[in-house]
């Protein structure tokens, strides 16, 4: 006989802790519990068996790996936060006893936990980093757009702000993005950076409220996460692609509402030297700024407004040059001589798509009227290579005024308006540019291509606006194609039963045909079909086309016959199935029809729509 | 003054006893007296004090100044207050005497034998003059705890060292009697080594009553005295220093010590060695190149799940055939939060700058969030599998044919066919009713040859599988009837007739058997009657089912109540009967015969038993997990067993393999109430309280190691439901693929290939 087992010593008992077992490990208090599970990443496992895992109890709990909490236990960030515990008390008895000087020390030398070890513990290499920041994005653009209040101090909303730039600056200054998607809940962008896919959600342009069911400290304890992260890997980032971080904030134009345009991109040799002054010029009053920092803005401006910014094609420009050494030779296979002419070079292929559609606005300069969104239109546009411009008012930073003549589009989303009192430069202007409403060009970057503009014209009915991801799954409702072949069909027929209540002066005769030859085509048992044959005869249809019309609705009948009966077996095939093949099988067919019927939907509601489109295209 | 003096004094008193040893015995009596004196004396102080407050300081200057300067050493050195104390404590000691008068007064005389002088105090008296015989203390035992004398007779001892006895002490009555005689007796304290009442004193008095009042219990004490000025007020202040020593160098020079010390910190000051604060902890993070040094080689902890991407109706201007109808918006608002499918309703703005706000945004955030640190992730394996593929492959029942395909004739009876049985050739029927009639007919045509009407309910009705001669078993309540159809060839009337109604009855068994075997005398034979009639005892019930052993010869039947089960087992040669459990576990159900072995199959409500007839032992049980069976049939070969329930479940046993299921079916919606395996085509058939009966092609294998094959072929609906009963039997044909099936709604239908 072996060793007996104790119960619970060994297997899931043991692997697994409840929450409020972990917090009296941890001695610490279900608030710290959160804000470490948080910052750690650390998240309730779903054990497989619930009650043995609990030592026979089925009382709803949340477990977590007993492991992941042993770790914690060793964790500086509870440390800190042990030791934040007792500066309170300190502090709280400082200010009690009204020892100001005491209490202010105190406060000067409280303990900050640093966050730097869990990003390199949470994300190991830099892809994994990369791979997670969406909802660090998300976060730090919903923040930098927050008002602040007494539990979002002015300093965190503008470091989000911070951080939001850098990213954008760096999306634009890489020409990474690559779709975009005009929701009703916010803007989807959607950028590859070292080939992972990262999509990130804006807020319009208006004034959030945190509603009152929303715990503020879980989003900041987020939040305190996410701005190291995103801190750490823009560092890499703009590093990587020999750019000084953080880039250098101007403050003047900032407080012009400059946005992005207030950081100034800085390639490291360039910075090297003057990054003393550059340091000074953030903390400088916009009256003395020295004449570098003038001329360094000068520069910017300058590279903003030429097509190809000298700062913004410099990496690429590199990148050509060498890839033109390493020239790829196929060479033939002696086994399979076949096989070599296929074979694709890497250079090829990044050749292919990627010029025409991260360039594809760079041979146009917009013009974005001041309805249009400054912060969306601005990155779109010159992350796809395009020269935009726009009024005062929806911010300072402007490259050229409306009067340019180098503006090929207007952006404008207003309704028209005719102007009596337009001069005759300004008529000319008009003509020679092209009015078009934002959603052209969203449209634009996700087709890859330059659209036509006249759907988009100011004013007109816009087309759909169709979201680039695609849907969930596959076979799903897709607008973009027409309707089926059969559905079209069946649209025609019904549109004849539409049309039949009008011929009906034609006679009775006809109707009383029909609806004899009608009856042919359902009779299915012999004695039905024979007083078929008598009606048709005293209708006066003759023999022949009786027939006909017999013999194709046997045809159509027999077809869908011949399935029912394979159904029926498969239907008696089910019996022999066991239960849990049986439970599965229901499951699939129950999403399977739920997709169906979702789509069945759609195309009903498309095809009422068109008919009635027709319908009051013919009343009208 | 005085009263500041009390303390140390006794205490110093106290010390100076320790310190002089030496001095003679006589002079401790004194200093016991005297410590009484001075503890009297406080408050008479106090109260001369108040009459002369201003003269007092300067009687008692010098001795105050005095008085101080000890104080101060006692403060400044502690080693030298011994002998000061000492000094000032004889001192006073000699003042006091000499005040009171009280000490003797020792003569000096040369002592004769040493030749040195020596003090010899007079000799003391103890008469009214000293202080302790001043009263009479008639008990003499000393400061010691009453309660030692508790138990003895006595309670102390006198001057003598006689006993004092203690005094006769009356009991309640006599207590109360005097507290009501002595009109002091409420002033009145018991003293305990007098062990009498002794009144109190009106100075004592006067202390309780204010100690009830809560004042100062003394009536001398004054707690707001005024305060005697010593040192302050005109003309107090002291003009002369302490002590005339000049003020020291130290006091005026700084430091030479101190002022290296101060030094060397201001040189690390200077040099930064020490910070003057610590750098503040700043909460600005320097952003380094952290992903340059190689991580861990760990792996990396799975990224959270993505939320999902925003599918067309999500846009801000999608087709329309995405709009919600009115229908779907009420159904959508309807739904709670967390029920909805989709946290939006699809909506259509004509232009970019008319979208509001998302007024959900920083909750959805939150959301996710709340998804990212609190739920639970399970990584589930995505089956991307065709689900027909899910469906077994299992040959057409096209192939499988013949099978009963569709109801060629239907025999109607009045109430619940609940019973039919086919005979042995496959040509006839008999079907039985509820109202007590039983039909023969024929299975080809339908038509009926002879109805008989019995009282009360069929149970059951079985045809004798014997060929050779024709009978069936119908039976009633606790009454089995034996049955000869009409219209038999002579030879087999005849034989079965020597068969039921013997003229020379087999003798009567060893064992009499409450089982009646009752043959109506020849005369009364008739067609319509039943030819011999088991009467099964008292109470047995109604016989629910007959299973006739294959020979023909013995029949089990199993009646709904009685004893042992219900389960009688008949044998018609030797015309006895016999019961062949004396107790058994369960309510039967139903009993089986193995069609080749000496088997026998009992069906309790949840388990099979399998015994054998000839050991008399139970072989098997087996546990198909049904909760209550309700049909049951063996496989001709002996092998296989099914068995069906009211929970809708067939079992189909490999009874050389298992205890437990080889399979478990469950197609029917309703209870099974049948099932009968064909006696020679490979099929089986189930009918259920759904009203359909399934056919089943089931090939059964010599070979051990293949499984038997079941294929489901037909359903055949065309009973009616009633009552919620419908199809209560199945029956197969012998020679023919064909099922009759008796419905609850009286119809008895023929299915024909």
């Amino acid at each position: 006989m072996g060793r007996l087992r104790q119960k619970g010593k060994a297997g899931a008992a043991k692997a697994y802790v409840t929450r409020t077992s972990a917090i009296k490990k941890l001695q610490c208090s279900l608030a710290d519990f959160r804000r470490l599970c948080i910052l750690k990443g650390i998240f309730p496992r779903e054990p497989r068996s619930r009650k043995k895992a609990n030592k026979g109890s089925s009382a709803p709990t949340s477990f977590y790996y007993a492991k992941d909490i042993a770790y914690l236990a060793h964790e500086p960030v509870l440390k800190k936060l042990r030791e934040h515990k007792a500066f309170a008390k300190k502090l709280s008895r400082a200010l009690g006893r009204g020892e100001w000087s005491d209490a202010k020390n105190l406060e000067d030398n409280k303990p900050v936990y640093r966050l730097d070890h869990i990003i390199k513990e949470r994300y190991p290499t830099f892809i994994d980093a990369v791979r997670d920041i969406d909802d660090a994005l998300c976060m730090a653009f919903l923040f930098a757009s927050l008002p602040s209040n007494a539990r979002l101090p002015p300093v965190l909303t503008e470091n989000c702000a911070r951080l939001a730039a850098e990213w954008q600056l760096y999306v634009m200054h890489t020409r990474s993005l690559r779709k975009t998607f005009l929701s009703i809940k916010g803007i989807y962008y959607q950028a590859e950076i070292m080939d992972q896919t990262v999509t990130w959600l804006v807020p319009y342009q208006f004034t959030q409220n945190i509603p009152s069911d929303v715990d503020v400290r879980v989003m900041l304890t987020f939040l305190e996460l996410y701005q190291t992260l995103l801190g750490f890997v823009f560092f890499k980032l703009y590093t990587d692609s020999g750019l000084v971080y953080p880039p250098p904030l101007d403050v003047k134009k900032d407080e012009g509402g400059a946005g992005v345009g207030a950081f100034s991109l800085q390639s490291t040799s360039q910075a090297a030297p003057s990054a003393a002054p550059k340091a000074k010029a953030v903390e400088v009053d916009g009256r003395k700024i020295s004449g570098k920092d003038v001329r360094q803005a000068i520069k910017t401006m300058t590279g903003d407004s030429a097509t190809n910014g000298g700062d913004i094609d410099m990496p690429t420009a590199e990148s050509s040059s060498m890839e033109v050494d390493e020239e790829f030779v196929p060479q033939q296979s002696t086994s399979d001589p076949q096989s070599t002419s296929s074979l694709t070079t890497l250079k090829a292929l990044e050749a292919l798509p990627q010029s025409l559609t991260t360039s594809l606005f760079s041979p146009y300069t917009f013009y974005l009227s001041r309805e249009s969104s400054r912060s969306i239109f601005e990155f779109i546009v010159r992350s796809f290579g395009g020269r935009i411009g726009w009024p005062a008012s929806s911010g300072s930073g402007s490259p050229f005024d409306e009067s340019d003549d180098s503006i090929t589009h207007v952006i404008i989303d207003r309704p028209p308006v005719e102007r009596t009192d337009e001069t005759a430069e300004e008529r000319e202007r008009r003509l020679r540019r092209k009015y078009v409403q934002p959603q052209w060009v969203v449209d634009c970057i996700n087709a890859g291509k330059i659209l036509l503009e006249e759907p988009y014209a100011q004013g007109s009915t816009l087309p759909p606006h169709l979201s680039p991801f695609g849907e969930s799954y596959e076979g799903a409702y897709d607008p973009t194609v027409g309707l089926g072949k059969q559905t079209v069909e069946e649209s025609e027929s019904e549109d004849e039963d539409v049309v039949l209540p009008e011929d009906e002066e034609e006679g009775e005769e006809q109707v009383a045909e029909k609806s004899a030859l009608r009856a042919a085509a359902t009779a299915n048992d012999p004695a039905s079909l024979r007083a078929a044959e008598l009606a048709a005869e005293v209708a006066g249809v003759d023999f022949g086309t009786f027939e006909k019309e017999v013999r194709k609705s046997r045809k159509k009948s027999k077809a869908p016959a011949k399935d029912d009966r394979e159904e029926g077996e498969q239907d008696m095939n089910k019996m022999m199935m066991s239960n849990k093949q049986k439970k599965l099988y229901e499951r699939m067919k129950y999403s399977e029809k739920k997709k169906a019927s979702e789509r069945a939907v759609l195309e009903t509601k498309k095809q009422q729509l068109q008919k009635q489109k027709k319908r009051e295209a013919k009343a009208g | 003054m005085a009263a500041l003096d009390v303390k140390p004094k006794s205490k110093k008193r106290k010390q100076a006893e320790e310190d002089a040893p030496a001095e003679p015995p006589a002079f401790s009596a004194p200093v016991e007296s005297l410590e009484m004196l001075s503890d009297d004396e406080g408050p008479e102080d106090t109260a001369s004090d108040d009459g002369h407050v201003d003269e007092f300081p300067e009687i008692d200057a010098a001795s105050d100044s005095e008085e101080d300067g000890s104080f101060e050493d006692e403060e400044d050195e502690e080693e030298d207050s011994d002998g000061t104390d000492e000094e000032d404590f004889e001192e006073e000691d000699s003042d006091d005497s000499m005040d009171r008068d009280i000490f003797p007064k020792p003569k000096t005389i040369i002592s004769d034998i040493t030749g040195q002088p020596k003090r010899v105090y007079p000799e003391i008296e103890p008469d009214y003059d000293s202080d302790s015989s001043t009263e009479d203390a008639p008990n003499r035992v000393g400061d010691v705890p009453m309660h030692w004398y508790d138990d003895l007779p006595h309670v102390g001892y006198d001057m003598d060292g006689k006993k004092v006895l203690r005094p006769a002490r009356g009991d309640e009555l006599d207590k109360f009697l005097q507290t009501v005689d002595d009109p002091s007796a409420w002033t009145s304290a018991f003293d305990k080594t007098a062990q009498m009442d002794k009144p109190l004193s009106a100075e004592e008095l006067d202390i309780i009553r204010r100690l009830y009042a809560n004042e100062v219990p003394d009536a001398g004490y004054d707690p707001y005295e005024p305060m005697t000025e010593w040192f302050t007020g005109k003309g107090k202040e002291e003009v002369m220093p302490l002590s005339a020593a000049p003020e020291p160098k130290r006091r005026w020079v700084p430091s030479k010590w101190e002022k290296q010390k101060v030094m060397t910190i201001v040189r690390a000051i200077r040099q930064g060695r020490i910070l003057p604060s610590k750098p503040k902890t700043t909460s600005k993070l320097e952003f380094y190149s952290i992903w340059a040094e190689p991580s861990t080689s760990h792996a990396p902890p799975l990224p959270a799940p993505k939320p999902r991407l925003p599918t067309n109706s999500e846009s801000y201007n999608p087709p329309e055939e995405y709009l919600p109808t009115d229908a779907e918006r009420a159904e959508w608002e309807a739904l709670d939060p967390e029920d909805r499918e989709r946290d939006y309703l699809p909506k259509k703005y004509s232009s970019l700058r008319l979208v509001p706000a998302y007024d959900r945004f920083i909750k959805e955030r939150f959301s996710r969030q709340l998804d990212l640190y609190l739920a639970p992730r399970i990584q589930r394996v995505k089956l991307n599998i065709d689900p027909s593929t899910l469906i077994p492959k299992l040959p057409s029942p096209q192939s499988l044919k013949p099978f009963p395909n569709y109801k060629s004739l239907k025999f109607t009876h009045s109430g619940r066919a609940r019973c039919i049985s086919i005979s042995p050739d496959g040509a006839w029927v008999i079907s039985g009713d509820e109202n007590g009639v039983v039909s023969l007919w024929e299975v080809n045509v339908g038509r009926e040859v002879k109805r008989w009407k019995f009282a009360g309910k069929i149970g059951a009705l079985e045809w004798c599988p014997r060929l050779d001669v024709s009978y069936f078993v119908v039976g009633i309540e606790e009454v089995l009837h034996f049955v000869i159809p009409p219209n038999l060839p002579s030879p087999v009337l005849v034989l079965t007739q020597s068969l039921l109604a013997p003229t020379t009855l087999p003798p009567a068994s060893e064992t009499p058997s409450p089982v009646k075997w009752v043959t109506p005398p020849t005369s009364s034979w008739s067609p319509d009657t039943a030819i011999l009639t088991v009467q099964l005892p008292q109470s047995s019930g109604l016989p629910k089912q007959i299973a006739w052993h294959r020979r023909g010869d013995y029949m089990a039947t199993v009646s709904s109540g009685g004893a042992q089960g219900g389960v009688w087992m008949h044998q018609i040669t030797r015309r006895h009967s016999q019961a062949p459990f004396k107790k058994i576990r369960g309510a039967v159900q139903l009993v089986l015969f193995h069609p080749l072995k000496p088997h026998f199959f009992v069906a309790t409500q949840q388990y099979v038993r399998i015994y054998n007839l000839s050991e008399q032992k139970l072989l098997k049980t087996l546990t198909p997990g049904i909760k209550w069976i309700s049909s049951m049939d063996v496989h001709p070969s002996g092998d296989h067993l099914i068995v069906g329930g009211y929970d809708r479940k067939l079992c189909w046993f490999d009874l050389e393999l298992s205890d437990k299921p080889y399979k478990i079916l469950r197609y029917h919606t309703r209870a099974i109430r049948s099932l009968a395996f064909h006696p020679t085509y490979p099929l089986f058939a189930s009918s259920s309280d759904d009203g359909a009966i399934q056919v089943f092609h089931s090939r059964v294998y010599n070979d051990l190691m293949t499984d038997p094959l079941i294929v489901p072929l037909k359903i055949l609906r065309g009973h009616t439901l009633k009552e919620g009963l419908g199809v209560l039997q199945v029956k197969w044909c012998a020679r023919q693929p064909w099922l009759v099936s008796g419905g609850a709604d009286g119809t008895v239908g023929v299915w024909c290939s």
